[in-house]
């Protein structure tokens, strides 16, 4: 789901840059609750490290594969309920965000200005939505491995389906892509239906696996809200989803935009004798007369490149080998 | 599985290795390259989809800045087409979509959904590039201090530290436990869902374990809740470096305003 810079306006880039970066400010500055456990010991002095532990544990733990079964292929965890269920919603959104942070400016994984994006799209979806409002009431204190891994499963849809989303709006927005966002929707909402079931099944893995280990599962502890709150939450999630179909299911165009189209389509402008006798004479002077303007652009702009790439290349500084 | 942990972990320590500051643009602030990356991204990215002649002079920041660098600029360029799949499945659809004619070739017409389609890849291909290029200039240690010295909090800078300092740890434990796994089954690439919940829950309950060992070596020697800057390298800002942002600067301007096509068109008649 990582974004890739050429899909997002410089604008889209700044608000969701913007967005993330007030997410993990007062994110950063609420985990010390999270830990205050009342030791003597200052909590965020040890979140730190853990976090680090953590992180790398997740950006470790993608790189090995679990067996799809009866397709061939294989998956990975992502991670982001997982690291919920082990340092709370916060730490996990500041882990998880600069997993992404590494991923990116390590190995060019999504784009330097679509980090805002990414991290709303995977970090904020998971952490601050769905592990909150899905998966805390479903599993209860943790005590019933069932529990866990039907919390896991949902939350992960859940977490999955809402990036998905606003994947969709952040490109729409945007308007590079000229694929219509209803389409755009249809496309990418039944791909992570798939991603998110596999996800919650890896995650309700571990998970119980880590219980079976006797290690503290869900470390912000206090269950919060009931399963009549996950009903609620899953309910408003199906509904904004359904709302974002319906709006931009909208951007088709209507019928007075459609006949407007054929209007002005079916009627030629008129040209003159004077247009004619440009257009000779263009013929006739041009370098590349069967070709349009903006192709003779893309040609010159490659000619320029191709000299910056010789010049640049015989006058670099030559460093000395040793 | 475990020839993509070797590769993630040789590709680190490659990247380590590489990084190398004797080079022309060594000389510049961490911060330097990167305000000028980003002025630059904005710069490219905020061009029209229906120019590709504007951001193929784009092309100029890559070129120069690894050539400064003396970087092989085809080894980026080789580099930067593994997001061109990715993109070209977003940009097909603007051909299925857009279809108006943009130009002609003889009596082949192209439509304006091809032109926003190799925009697209273009716009991958070029925010790579000059992504890599400052990855490889500056290291990931040096742009998370350039990233602190321009505002970033000091914790989510320590974090990021940490994280990149035990992703080395823990990818090489999680590859012993896969070589481990390996030996007893041979020719298995992917391991069935129980059998990998177990090895990752393995790795988590180790990772914990580390964590703990980590903290009490930390507060050993003096923690107190971030990492102290100890750099080899100057970290000042001089007049060099507010002059290679402010020519990026120009320069990206220069190119996101001009219209080449129209020069070239009024060359031509």
């Amino acid at each position: 789901m990582h974004m890739s810079d050429a899909l997002i306006s410089p604008t889209a880039a700044a608000v969701t840059g913007v967005v993330a970066a007030g997410l993990l400010a007062t994110c950063l500055r609420r985990i010390r609750t999270d830990f205050d456990d009342g030791s003597a010991q200052a909590p965020s002095e040890y979140v730190i490290p853990l976090m680090g532990v953590m992180g790398a544990f997740v950006f470790a733990a993608q790189m090995l594969n679990f067996a799809i079964p009866g397709t061939g292929s294989s998956g990975h965890i992502v991670g982001g309920i997982l690291l919920c269920a082990m340092l709370g919603t916060r730490a996990a959104f500041v882990t998880l965000s600069s997993v992404i942070m590494l991923q990116c400016l390590l190995f060019a994984d999504g784009g330097l200005l679509a980090l805002g994006c990414n991290i709303i799209n995977m970090a904020a979806m998971s952490c601050l939505v769905a592990y909150p409002a899905v998966y805390r009431p479903i599993a209860g204190d943790g005590s019933s491995a069932g529990r866990i891994f039907a919390a896991s499963i949902l939350s992960s849809v859940v977490a999955l389906e809402l990036g998905a989303v606003a994947v969709v709006v952040e490109t729409s927005l945007s308007g590079i892509a000229q694929l219509p966002p209803a389409r755009f929707l249809a496309f990418m909402l039944p791909i992570h239906l798939l991603i998110g079931l596999g996800e919650g099944i890896a995650t309700g893995s571990v998970l119980c696996a880590v219980r079976r280990y006797g290690m503290q599962v869900s470390s912000s502890s206090r269950p919060r809200g009931s399963i009549v709150a996950a009903l609620v939450a899953l309910a408003a999630a199906a509904l904004m989803i359904g709302g974002v179909a319906s709006w931009v299911a909208s951007s088709d165009p209507d019928g007075l935009e459609w006949s407007i189209g054929n209007t002005a389509a079916s009627e030629p402008i008129a040209a003159g004798r004077a247009h004619d006798v440009a257009e000779s004479i263009r013929q006739s002077t041009a370098a590349m007369p069967d070709y349009d303007h903006s192709l003779a652009g893309v040609v010159g702009c490659v000619a320029v490149m191709a000299v910056v790439l010789i010049g640049s290349y015989l006058l670099r500084p030559r460093r000395k080998r040793t | 599985m475990k020839n993509r942990m070797q590769r993630a972990l040789a590709d680190m320590i490659c990247r380590e290795r590489a990084l190398d500051s004797s080079g022309v643009m060594g000389r510049f602030d961490d911060r330097a390259k990167l305000l000028a990356t980003l002025v630059y991204l904005v710069a490219m990215l905020s061009t029209p989809i229906y120019r590709p002649s504007q951001l193929i002079l784009f092309a100029i920041f890559p070129i120069t800045m690894s050539a400064a660098s003396d970087t092989d600029y085809l080894r980026i360029a080789r580099r930067s087409l593994i997001v061109v799949p990715l993109a070209a499945v977003i940009g097909i659809f603007n051909v299925l979509y857009d279809r108006r004619p943009a130009m002609e070739i003889g009596t082949t017409v192209i439509t304006m959904g091809w032109i926003g389609f190799v925009s697209i890849v273009l716009r991958a291909m070029l925010s790579v590039q000059a992504l890599s290029i400052l990855i490889l200039n500056t290291g990931f240690r040096n742009i998370c201090r350039a990233m602190q010295r321009l505002g970033m909090p000091p914790v989510l800078a320590t974090q990021l530290l940490l994280l990149y300092r035990y992703a080395y740890v823990l990818i090489d434990e999680g590859l012993t436990m896969s070589r481990a796994r390996d030996a007893r089954s041979f020719g298995r690439r992917a391991y069935p869902l129980r059998i990998w919940g177990v090895m990752v829950g393995q790795l988590l309950a180790r990772s914990a374990c580390r964590s703990r060992a980590v903290y009490a070596a930390m507060l050993a020697r003096g923690f107190d809740g971030s990492i102290p800057q100890c750099d080899a390298r100057p970290c000042r800002w001089r007049l060099r470096d507010t002059a290679l942002v402010a020519a990026w600067t120009i320069i990206s301007a220069a190119i996101r305003l001009a219209d080449p096509a129209g020069i070239i068109q009024t060359f031509r008649l």
